[in-house]
């Protein structure tokens, strides 16, 4: 075969690769983008195919804090904060599962990986208690509160949860009274103590941090609401001291705060300055708010 | 021999020019903008946060790439182009044209990460109008870091290829930034395990040194103490990776 020729069926062989190789291209272009379709059709219209939740595709699947940690190569700030973008995205893009599963993860994670990122702690004790993760909305604010020692967010936060989502006062007093501890804290969170100290009946030390608050606050708002719950400490004292006066006579406890007018213990009932009214346990004799 | 020295740094810095470094820098400044563009409606308000952990670990990361990509071939690539002879032949040493070239990449990583230092702060600047003084000392920490890696490849290039070099590179920032995880293996392994690991430790660099990163969103300024230890540490590791580096290059048989 003569060179030309050589020439002539070389140059052929190449126009028929280049031919080729389009067509590949275009068939493999067409493959993926079938494919694509399909399994995205697949993906979002076909829950009955499946035996796993439509969330489990896109709820984030975060690692433990340690493996975490041990893969951020230092970089933890940084990673803690791709998690907390992702848990926004999860937050904000709806619950198709009817729960947040991965949020306590999340928050947990995030805050393990910065523990000192104190909106991670605030976001989370408002935001977990109303997804139902109570307990661990508790066990952030108590983390915040062990890596921000001067931070009076976490406990004043976690003081709100024990109240409206465990109803324990107790805990939410106690909650508070540590807020109040720290610097730059809001004068209200002496006066949350002091009220959720009432409610759980503690009233001596309810006593002590209303009189504080109401000696130190530069609040006149909250210096009247003080002195006005300071008095209602003070009627229910002097009531309860006179239903004891009663009992030493009668030998009985009052079956009314008003038989303690009738029978001339005292001469009018006084009125509460929160302007609540006051009942008397006939059995115990501990006079408190009426229950409304 | 000052001036031999600058000529090769000067020399190695203009051939780092050539290899596109640039490209690295518009990455990064896209990077950054996108970031802070993003973090402002994604992240509930935490802007600051993420523009400085993202930028200053993204700054880490170039660098690296500069220094795995560059670092590891500079060495081989003047013995691959056989351009050492003339070199050598010139009167260099074998030291100074080792030391020449470690100091021209550092130039090159010193250039590139003021360069993206400047990028950063200014996009953090407009878009926070506070730079925290931390985020100063982790871009000095950042600096020191590559450097000390510079010399880690420039080590490994004196006797394997720019490949293996680049992954051996890359596998001493791992373990170096591991360093935490190693020691609290150590803690829970059996005596010889335990021994093992304090062994890794302590040989490798402990890269977390030089981690000022995580303290920046917090403006923990580190004190002098910690600056100097720091600086210590940066001074001796490489001090010992560059005599080890030039008595292998000195044995070395072109």
């Amino acid at each position: 075969m003569s060179s030309k020729k050589q020439l002539a069926t070389g140059r052929r062989q190449l126009a028929d690769i280049k031919k080729l190789t389009i067509l590949w291209v275009l068939a493999a272009l067409v493959i993926s983008y079938v494919s694509q379709l399909n399994y995205d059709a697949w993906r979002r219209y076909s829950p009955g195919k499946i035996s796993v939740d439509y969330n489990v595709y896109i709820e984030p699947q975060p690692p433990s804090p340690m493996v975490a940690r041990a893969l951020s190569f230092g970089a933890t700030e940084a990673l803690a904060d791709w998690y907390w973008l992702t848990l926004i995205q999860y937050y904000g893009g709806g619950t198709p599962n009817g729960k947040y599963r991965k949020l306590a993860e999340l928050f947990d994670l995030v805050s393990e990986l910065s523990p000192k990122f104190a909106t991670a702690y605030e976001t989370g004790l408002v935001i977990l208690p109303g997804e139902g993760f109570v307990d661990e909305a508790l066990l952030l604010g108590a983390k915040g509160e062990r890596n921000l020692p001067e931070a009076w967010q976490p406990p004043y936060y976690t003081g709100l949860v024990y109240h409206i989502y465990k109803k324990d006062y107790l805990a939410a007093a106690r909650a508070f009274e540590r807020a109040a501890t720290k610097p730059n804290a809001p004068d209200n969170a002496k006066y949350f103590a002091g009220i959720y100290y009432a409610k759980a009946d503690s009233r001596q030390t309810a006593y002590l941090i209303f009189k504080n608050i109401a000696e130190s606050t530069t609040s006149d708002f909250i210096r009247e609401r003080s002195l006005k719950y300071l008095g209602q400490l003070d009627l229910i004292i002097f009531l309860e001291d006179s239903a004891g006066r009663y009992r030493a006579k009668y030998n009985r406890w009052p079956a009314n705060l008003e038989e303690l007018v009738r029978v001339g213990l005292i001469e009018t009932l006084p009125a509460n300055p929160l302007g609540r009214p006051l009942v008397i346990d006939p059995q115990t004799g501990e006079v408190r708010e009426k229950l409304k | 021999m000052l001036k031999v020295w600058w000529a090769i740094a000067l020399n190695t810095w203009r051939e780092t020019l050539r290899d596109k470094l640039l490209y690295s820098l518009v990455g990064f400044a896209v990077l950054v903008i996108a970031a802070s563009l993003l973090a402002g409606s994604v992240s509930l308000g935490q802007d600051a946060r993420v523009i400085e952990n993202f930028s200053l670990t993204a700054m880490l990361v170039f660098l690296l790439v500069i220094t795995y990509f560059i670092g590891t071939q500079l060495v081989f690539r003047e013995v691959e182009r056989k351009t050492i002879y003339l070199v050598l032949s010139k009167p260099v040493s074998r030291e100074t044209f080792y030391l020449g070239k470690f100091f021209g990449l550092c130039l090159t990583i010193l250039v590139a990460g003021l360069i993206m230092a400047a990028m950063f702060l200014i996009v953090l600047g407009v878009k926070t109008d506070n730079v925290p003084v931390a985020a100063y000392f982790a871009v000095g920490a950042i600096i020191l870091e590559a450097w000390l890696l510079t010399a880690v490849s420039l080590l490994f290039s004196t006797f394997t290829s720019p490949l293996s070099s680049a992954v051996y590179t890359f596998g001493v920032t791992l373990i170096g930034h591991g360093s935490a995880t190693i020691w609290l293996l150590a803690e829970k392994g059996s005596p010889v395990v335990r021994g093992l690991l304090e062994g890794v430790y302590y040989l490798f660099p402990n890269l977390e040194k030089f981690n000022l990163r995580n303290d920046v969103v917090f403006n923990l300024v580190p004190d002098v103490a910690q600056v100097g230890w720091i600086l210590l540490y940066f001074v001796g590791y490489t001090a010992f990776l560059l005599i080890l580096g030039v008595s292998i290059f000195r044995r070395h048989e072109f």
